[in-house]
């Protein structure tokens, strides 16, 4: 379904203090499955799941998402399948302080102009399906760390996406909350969703809901398992 | 050389015009030779990269270049009290060798520049550059000209002394003198009327054709360069001394001024308007065939043809306002 090849990543390319985040990856990443990156901190595991997720362009190589070839695409055209095709986890959650939990989970669909009422009705089911809905109005900056990781995996919902990313998304958890989370996306894999998780978590990357891992070093695809 | 802001700002203008298009030609020549989207070579996505960025500074830049005619217009009427002889922009086009002949490369290079921003746009909206090899060797074709409008502005403005006796419009534009203005004023006014009518209803029935059926792209093309030419033509043959309500007076430029409310401006827009808008619907056409291309083009053409309608329509009934108010009669 994603298939990269001959991938290469390079900051400050001809520059001296060039790095080269993500050397030569070529991999096919299957739909509805859970693949996790997994590698040691600066590895490129989270570079190669910005690559995968649009966020960031290669400084070589083709990514091709289904029978369409992404990395060519103009920035409008990326940003349209950025924001139908995945939906983003992350490491720090990012949720907007000083607005509610609702309006949170409505920003990413802001931008497609469903009507007000229907988008709310749908963040709504959401909340409630994760289990925050008493918390909607609550400001973002209020919530506990299990309730804005909840408030998080439903704004990277919000768009019905196909594909989750998620980089590091247990690094501030508890062992309960990371295990909760990992129920949630094996909730996610069963939906048919694809999941792909950056992370050096045990507690994820051993987790008995992926399908694949693959390790990253020194911005290469060391071994790969399951 | 005369310092007058205006004249400076040309100056500057024209010169960060030709460095920005020299920049952006030195991509295309890349691009043209090592353009090739099936590659994922690092040179091929630093290009896909940069034509994102040159195109959209190419916008910029081709935009000021259709206001600059504009300026440099209302900047040579404005300069006409410093010189013996002018009284209007006439005269100061005509205070050296170089006034007339810059005039001209600037109506090309608006028009093409206008041709360009259409391909681009057009370009711009696929999501697979399928032009993108089309407007950057339009873009070399395009360059030389802007140089050398840059090298003839500079010409014209530094080799502009106060002391030049220099001719009046009078004189420029009288049937009796010689030359292409002198001939333009010489045109018959009622049969220059007729051809004129006849030229912008042709140009308007292709364009609804255009707008309905999609189809005449190429017909509409030669229609509305022919409308602009009719336009200028008519206007130094029967409008400017309905406006002037002077049958001798033929002058393309006084228009331009204030006694006469600026008029001139609005015809030159809505002419230029037409002409870029309407030769852009058949620039388009062989495009049409392209896969990615196929839905944004038709929608494009009919869209640009109902604009080129309704800017010669606007010209049209500026000339009507303006015979009909005129105690002139042929």
């Amino acid at each position: 379904m994603i298939e990269l090849r001959d991938i290469r990543k390079v900051f400050n390319a001809g520059k001296p203090h060039a790095l080269t985040a993500v050397d030569g990856v070529s991999l096919s990443l299957d739909a509805r499955a859970v693949t996790v990156f997994q590698g040691p901190s600066g590895s490129g595991k989270t570079t190669l799941l910005a690559l995968v997720g649009c966020m960031t362009r290669p400084t070589e190589g083709r990514i091709l998402l289904g029978d369409r070839e992404i990395t060519s695409l103009p920035e409008r055209f990326l940003t349209d399948v950025r924001r139908t095709t995945f939906g983003f986890i992350f490491q720090q959650f990012n949720l907007v302080r000083g607005i509610s939990v609702l309006e949170n989970v409505m920003l990413p669909a802001y931008p497609l102009g469903e009507h007000h009422t229907a988008l709310k009705k749908r963040a709504r089911v959401l909340l409630d399906l994760f289990g925050i809905l008493p918390r909607e109005s609550s400001k973002s900056e209020w919530l506990s760390g299990g309730e804005a990781q909840r408030t998080a995996i439903c704004r990277a919902l919000i768009n019905d996406p196909q594909i989750i990313i998620a980089d590091e998304p247990t690094a501030h958890l508890d062992t309960k909350l990371s295990r909760e989370f990992m129920d949630i996306v094996g909730r996610l894999k069963t939906e048919q969703k694809t999941v792909i998780i950056a992370s050096h978590d045990t507690l994820v990357y051993g987790s008995p809901v992926v399908d694949r891992v693959i390790t990253i070093r020194d911005g290469k695809i060391e071994a790969e398992g399951r | 050389m005369i310092l007058h802001p205006a004249i400076i700002a040309l100056l500057v203008s024209s010169i960060l015009i030709t460095a920005l298009v020299l920049f952006a030609f030195w991509y295309g020549v890349k691009i043209l030779r090592f353009w090739d989207l099936r590659s994922g070579s690092s040179l091929q996505l630093d290009l896909e990269r940069r034509t994102y960025l040159i195109s959209t500074v190419l916008a910029y830049v081709f935009g000021f270049q259709l206001v600059s005619l504009f300026l440099l217009i209302y900047t040579a009427d404005s300069l006409s009290t410093l010189f013996t002889g002018a009284m209007c922009a006439a005269g100061t086009f005509n205070a050296n060798d170089y006034g007339y002949p810059l005039l001209v490369l600037k109506l090309i290079n608006f028009l093409l520049a206008g041709l360009w921003l259409t391909i681009n746009h057009a370009d711009n909206r696929a999501y697979d550059y399928p032009l993108i090899r089309k407007k950057y060797a339009f873009l070399l074709l395009l360059a030389p000209f802007i140089v050398l409008e840059t090298f003839l502005q500079a010409r014209y403005f530094l080799g502009l002394t106060p002391d030049v006796i220099t001719s009046c419009c009078g004189s420029l534009f009288s049937a009796n003198s010689s030359g292409v203005g002198a001939d333009l004023a010489a045109l018959p006014a009622v049969p220059t009327q007729y051809v004129f009518t006849g030229i912008m209803a042709t140009t308007t029935a292709l364009g609804i054709a255009v707008a309905v059926t999609g189809r005449g792209g190429y017909a509409f093309f030669l229609a509305a360069g022919a409308a602009f030419i009719m336009g200028i033509a008519s206007l130094i043959s029967f409008i400017s001394p309905a406006i002037y309500e002077l049958p001798t007076h033929h002058c393309p430029f006084c228009v331009l001024q204030k006694e006469y409310g600026y008029i001139g401006y609005l015809f030159y827009s809505t002419l230029l308007g037409g002409a870029v808008t309407g030769m852009g619907v058949g620039i388009l056409k062989p495009f049409r065939s392209i896969p990615s291309m196929a839905v944004i083009i038709p929608s494009m053409q009919r869209r640009l043809a109902v604009y080129s309608v309704l800017f010669y329509a606007s010209a049209c009934l500026l000339t009507l306002v303006a015979v009909l108010r005129s105690n002139l009669r042929w």
